[in-house]
């Protein structure tokens, strides 16, 4: 397929899904639905944090500033990761079952890979448009609301380390996705389970809350495989929040680890393509 | 020819088979799958996990760890109040099983009984997973000293919670896509005033009007007096004003939820879309 046309399919993919997800309300509350669900979840480890200040624990008040815009950058960024998973471990379900297209999708010349690749896009937009506005109003609550003073400047932000980290982590996740997709072509069980399963999993193992030198050392190794953890460092990198020596060996890290997903994610898809095809997959419908 | 007129009490015994039959197809259908009951006990863990661990990372005692491991719990029930109670009308709309509820010889109310019953009991035993699992991995201190409080606020609370998902589901009843958002947003927000994450809600640091808001939610309230129970060895005497606060809950929930029932399925009828699907 010439790659005008796998663009052209995975442009009217993401018109179509964008579509979808957004056009059930006007622009300003699917907005605030976007923005809630991240802010929600930066508020619960900030007053975690809080909390833990409050009652003293052990360090001083200083630690606690840098620890909160260490975390806030993590959970921020953390948004393209639950829109990405979620996202594209529903559609195949949504598709096949719900709207019942897919087998049309596959019968048609643009065949399945642009329309999920499309899609997935959707969630990045999704996703990117939570990581800026939670950042926005994090300073806003902490800085503005709270005279917090966290250590958090959103106009210093180095963008020529920020966007190829960026780049790097939205493309292994959308691997990641494809192999979702992929088992749920072959499964009619998971499509529930599979997307919070992936992401809590990289919440727990890929430094989003807390360093990874704080889990067990017989996790770390994961932890030290997985893109979302280099991903996340190359971005507290580019905020100032970690040292900038150690950029260049994380973003290396990075690109080999998305390397290896996206290898993988393409070949499960066409092992799970091929075998649906085989059983008949692709026109199964499941009722709960 | 008239039909005869049912007796109160075949009027009862017919809602109340209607809300066994209810709950039957719910602990069937959500038993029979062993990767789900898997997942759904082992997922809460790794977020769990996470929070025990930062906690940890900003010097918190242990029993903080005790707090989330039960806020977490907690939110398995939240989580299947929003995902099977109170969307619960959409799925069914969807799948072409509404207008058969809305034709059976019942009240709608026995029916979500019985959604409710059934939920309750399957989350019940995946609470009770969570909560092993969690104690066995992550080791934390529990003081219980007296247990039988705990079970009374825990099923007051559940009361409540499940009678706020029969008001949402009566809300949720139009709702096409809307449906599907409204319970993602639903998530989070309340986590965060549930304090189900935190060691306490009702702490002098969280704002005033984080509180209040928090307390709406009958979760935040029965929450607060389990941990009180559970982890601080507190006695009864000291949950009282929680127990009041469930009762109140319930009670004005209850009818508020069949008023809205009724007037969201006269809305229905009225502009055709209870039979709609892929809105």
């Amino acid at each position: 397929m010439a790659v005008a046309d796998f663009v052209k399919s995975a442009g009217e993919s993401f018109r179509v899904g964008w579509k979808i997800e957004s056009n059930w309300t006007d622009p300003v509350l699917f907005a605030t639905y976007q923005v809630i669900r991240p802010l929600a979840s930066l508020l619960i480890v900030a007053f975690i944090v809080i909390i833990g200040a409050s009652v003293g624990a052990s360090a001083n008040s200083a630690f606690y500033s840098q620890y909160l815009a260490w975390l806030i950058v993590g959970n921020a960024f953390y948004a393209f990761v639950l829109q990405i998973m979620l996202g594209m471990a529903i559609l195949v379900h949504v598709d096949r079952t719900r709207y019942e297209v897919l087998k049309n999708i596959y019968i048609s010349p643009g065949t399945l890979h642009p329309y999920v690749i499309g899609r997935g896009l959707v969630s990045v937009v999704n996703g990117a448009v939570s990581v800026i506005l939670t950042l926005l109003f994090s300073v806003a609550i902490f800085n503005g609301l709270l005279h917090m003073n966290i250590p958090l400047n959103l106009l210093g932000v180095n963008l020529l380390m920020l966007f190829p980290g960026v780049i790097l982590g939205i493309i292994s996740l959308l691997a990641i996705g494809y192999m979702l997709c992929a088992v749920n072509i072959v499964s009619n069980r998971m499509e529930f389970i599979l997307g919070d399963s992936v992401s809590g999993i990289f919440f727990l193992l890929g430094g989003v809350i807390f360093p990874i030198a704080l889990l067990p050392s017989y996790v770390q190794p994961i932890s030290n495989v997985l893109p979302i953890t280099f991903l996340l460092n190359t971005v507290r990198e580019s905020f100032g929040l970690l040292p900038t020596g150690d950029y260049m060996t994380d973003l290396a890290y990075l690109a080999l680890t998305t390397l290896v997903t996206l290898i993988v994610g393409i070949a499960v898809f066409r092992l799970a393509e091929q075998r649906a095809k085989k059983l008949g997959l692709f026109d199964r419908k499941s009722e709960y | 020819m008239m039909l005869p007129k049912a007796t109160p009490r075949e009027e009862l015994l017919t809602n109340l088979r209607a809300a066994y039959a209810r709950m039957w197809v719910r602990l069937r259908g959500s038993n029979r799958e062993v990767t789900g009951l898997v997942a759904e006990i082992g997922l809460p863990i790794l977020t769990i996990g996470a929070y025990v661990i930062l906690y940890r990372a900003i010097g918190l005692p242990p029993t903080a760890g005790a707090a989330v491991i039960i806020g977490g719990a907690m939110i398995a029930f939240w989580t299947n109040v929003l995902w099977n109670m109170s969307s619960q009308w959409f799925w069914e709309r969807e799948s072409g099983n509404l207008e058969m509820y809305l034709v059976a010889p019942v009240s709608r109310m026995s029916v979500l009984l019985g959604m409710a019953m059934g939920g309750s009991v399957n989350t019940s035993i995946r609470a009770l997973g969570i909560v092993l699992l969690g104690i066995f991995v992550f080791q934390v201190p529990f003081q219980l000293a007296d247990p039988l409080s705990v079970g009374l606020v825990f099923v007051l609370t559940l009361v409540a919670l499940y009678t706020m998902g029969m008001l949402f589901a009566s809300i949720f009843m139009l709702y096409g896509r809307e449906a599907w958002n409204t319970a993602s947003l639903l998530q989070e927000p309340v986590y965060f005033l549930s304090g189900a994450y935190f060691p306490r809600i009702y702490a002098p640091v969280v704002p005033f009007a984080l509180q209040a808001a928090g307390s709406l939610i009958p979760m935040t309230i029965g929450l607060d007096a389990i941990r009180r129970l559970a982890i601080n060895g507190e006695g009864v005497a000291a949950v009282w004003p929680h127990i009041l606060a469930l009762i109140a809950c319930t009670l004005i929930l209850f009818p508020l939820a069949r008023r809205a029932l009724n007037y969201m399925e006269s809305l229905g009828k009225k502009e055709g879309r209870l039979t709609l699907r892929w809105q």
